[in-house]
Order: structure tokens, then sequence, then C-alpha cells
């Protein structure tokens, strides 16, 4: 697929975002401004307006699409990548060719790099209750959980994810500390203000009403509590544009279809809501150098026989998602 | 589900007022052991509902949770305090809202909070 125009002010697609954001006042930060942001208030519309449009019961269709796909890939990732169900975080330009252990390494460093960006890890002693958005296997909590001594709790469509997140706690001796329930995260089932540190590691993808969706995240962030959102967005749309470019939109599609992943927004339309919201100390930074060796290294771990075997056997929906990784470089390299 | 969940997890059904607690209708609850952490237990003295606390121990078959919280913490109620917090799982059962009686399932352990589209 070959990009028919080649402005200098596109950026990449899709972007790795990471936003660090404390409730109440309104100091942003950006890491990496973006050439021409549309920072009007009709942008953020735009995107929520564009997604609520879906109807209800394709909402509910997705859900049950998410669960099942879950339900049916998370034990062949787990054998082959291990529980953290998210991005490697790696230096730019590093070499390819890491070690199994060296990729799942690069999974904990991308939790302590967003930690690190978030500025929790000075602030330890403050971090006792924690809720994982979109937990997957627990790989997350049980890491928060060990690192801060602190609750967590997960939610995740996928019961089939759930009960594996608490065997793995049992097993770690974490029952005490975290545990996992199936529950939306559109629709929180916590009181608000319960949680110190909201986390949401690479599931906003997932959500198809972003406004909602920020909307639970600080409802049940405590006062002077942190949010951390680590998240796949497409670029930033220059003044004037009004979408993606059509090549674009049919990459993403391809992509979205596969990894159920209902609507894609900027990470504009993300600062947005949360300014909107009245957050503080919004800090936000691509990633998107630190992430792209991840999906060569899962594409060859699929390759291996270990891995072909494991994807004949866990079904359709695995298969599909690996035949829809190569997608994946192709979203990071259309960037340059 | 322990109750240390329970005692976080509210009805989130549109306009439900009364959230808190979810009544337990338990038809499997199973004991599992947990490291006694005295420290970890008088930690979350502070921030357990304590009369959620009693009525879903209640429901689970254990009744030795005395009913107002007690001001000394001795080591043998700090021992029923960690049974009733940590060990005592519902693995089959119910979460039901105490307002609308909507039954929350738990299966194998876990928890199914979803609404359904006519509950957002």
């Amino acid at each position: 697929m070959k990009a028919t125009l080649a402005p200098s002010s596109l950026i990449s697609l899709p972007r790795h975002k990471v936003s660090s954001l404390r409730s109440p006042s309104l100091l942003i930060q950006s890491q990496r401004p973006s050439s021409a942001l549309m920072t009007t208030m009709k942008t953020a519309s735009r995107g929520s307006v564009a997604v609520t449009a879906a109807a209800t019961s394709s909402v509910e269709a997705l859900r049950e699409g998410i669960a099942e796909f879950y339900n049916e890939t998370s034990g062949l990732w787990e054998e082959i990548w291990g529980d953290h169900m998210h991005h490697g975080f790696y230096d730019p330009d590093s070499s390819v060719q890491l070690s199994d252990s060296g990729h799942r390494e690069a999974q904990i460093r991308m939790i302590e790099e967003s930690l690190r960006f978030a500025g929790v890890t000075e602030e330890e002693k403050k971090i006792k209750r924690v809720v994982d958005v979109g937990c997957g296997i627990g790989g997350s909590s049980r890491y928060i959980a060990s690192k801060f001594g602190a609750e967590c709790v997960g939610i995740t469509l996928s019961p089939v994810q759930a009960k594996r997140a608490n065997d793995l706690a049992a097993a770690q001796s974490l029952s005490h500390k975290v545990s996992f329930q199936v529950a939306d995260a559109l629709e929180q089932p916590f009181e608000d203000g319960m949680f110190d540190l909201v986390w949401s590691m690479e599931s906003g993808e997932h959500m198809p009403d972003k406004a909602k969706f920020v909307k639970e995240l600080v409802r049940v962030a405590a006062p002077g509590g942190r949010i951390i959102i680590v998240t796949w967005c497409h670029r930033n749309l220059s003044q004037g544009e009004e979408a993606l470019q059509p090549w674009e939109q049919n990459l993403l599609d391809r992509i979205c279809k596969t990894f159920y992943l209902p609507a894609w927004c900027s990470t504009s339309d993300y600062v947005n809501l949360l300014q909107s919201l009245s957050l503080q100390d919004i800090k936000c930074a691509d990633w998107s150098e630190n992430v792209a060796p991840f999906w060569p290294a899962v594409i060859r771990t699929a390759l291996t026989w270990k891995g072909l075997v494991s994807l004949l056997r866990s079904g359709m929906k695995s298969i599909k998602g690996a035949l829809t990784m190569p997608l994946m470089i192709e979203g990071y390299k259309k960037g340059d | 589900m322990r109750l240390i969940v329970h005692n976080m997890l509210t009805c989130n059904i549109k306009g439900v007022v009364n959230k808190f607690p979810l009544r337990i209708e338990a038809e499997k609850v199973i004991k599992k052991e947990v490291d006694f952490n005295p420290d970890f237990l008088r930690h979350m003295l502070a921030k357990i509902e304590w009369k959620a606390l009693v009525d879903g121990a209640r429901s689970m078959g254990y009744t030795e949770l005395p009913d107002q919280l007690e001001s000394e913490e001795s080591y043998s109620f700090l021992k029923k305090f960690h049974h009733a917090l940590l060990e005592l799982h519902l693995e089959e059962g119910s979460l039901v809202c105490q307002e609308t009686g909507r039954k929350f399932p738990v299966e194998k352990g876990v928890p199914n909070m979803l609404l359904h589209e006519d509950e957002v």
C-alpha cells in the first residue's frame, strides 16, 4: 500500500500515546507538540458524536465480540508471551533481535516507563487502591500491587481472562491484594473517587465511546489521584483536516475489524476530553518509536514451530489476529 | 469473590440510589487459606464498611464477626476479620441489588457486573 501523499506534517499512524493526569486544575504539558493541533472543542465532540452514533445493540455485539476474542486468544498469548498483554517499550532504533525474555522485559519496562512518566514512582506511599481498567489476565495489576503494596481490582469483559487472572494471583500469593471481575469500563461498578491510581494499559482502543470511557476513569479517581492511559491513537489532524486520509482510514479499518477496535481518536481528542473534566497536570507523549519493534517480534514468535501449532489449535480468531499483524507494522511504518 | 472485593462493588444501574452493598445469595462457598498479615488487616479496618462485611459473611455462613467494630484490635478479633475478609470465597451465587432486585451472577468465583442495554 503506497501513500499517495507524503506531506511533511503527516506524523505517524497509529500513534502510541501516554497520558498522565491528575485532578483538578488546568496545566497542560505536551512532551512533543504536534504540528498544527486542532484544539477546538469541535474536534473532541466530533470524535464522540461519531462513536455514539452506533446503535446500542451494536455496542452489545461489540462487547460480546471483545469478550469472545479474549476468551479464545488469551491462553495462546499467555503461552507464548506471558501475562502482559501490551506492547513492550524499547529504546528507539534498538536491534529487533531480542530474545523472548528481552521482549518480556520490555513489557515490564512499559509499565515502569508509564509510572515514571506520570511521576507516580515518587509517590509510592500514596497509592493504596488501584483499578486496572481492561486488565487482561492481570499482569499490570499483579505487578503494581507487588510494587506498591496496594490493593488492586481489575475489570475485563472476558470471563476466561478474569478467572485466569484470579488463578495467577492465587499462585503468586497475591489473592489478598488483587482480584478480578467481569465488568464494563464504560459502567464501572465502583463508587466515585475510590482509586488513587486509575490504570488503563492498552484497553482504550476497545471503547466505542471515548467520552464515556474518560468520564468513568475520572469518576472513579480519588481527588488528587492519578490517571494513566496508554493507548493507540491515530495522528492528530492538521488544521483544516476533518478526518484521516482515505488510505489511512482503510488501513485502520482492517486492523480494527480483527482486533475489535471500534473507533480511533487522536491524542488531542483525549486531551480535550480530560480538560473538559477539569483535570490537572495533563501530559502526553508519543511512544510510537518505542513500541514499533514489538509487532515484528510477535510475528516472529508466531512463525516458530510452537507458535504455528498453537495458532492452529486456538481457532479462527487467533489466526485472523495473526494475519492482521503485518498491518500493524504497516501502520507504524507509514509515519516516516 | 472474597468479601474484601464485595465491600467495593456497587450496583451501577442507571438511577439506582441504594447501590451498596449488594446482598449475597450464596450457592457455593469455599475456604482458601491466606497468610495472616496483621498490619494489612489493621490498615483495612479503616476502609471497610463494617455492616456490609458482617452481613456478607453471614450470607456465606460465617457468623463469628461482632455486629459493631471493636475498638481494641485483639488477636482473636483480627483472626476472625482475616477469615471473613480474605478466606471465604463465593464460587457460585449472586450479588443482588437491594433497590431493584437485579442479580449479578458470580461464576467460578468471578462476579459479572455487566449491565443490559436497558439498565444503562
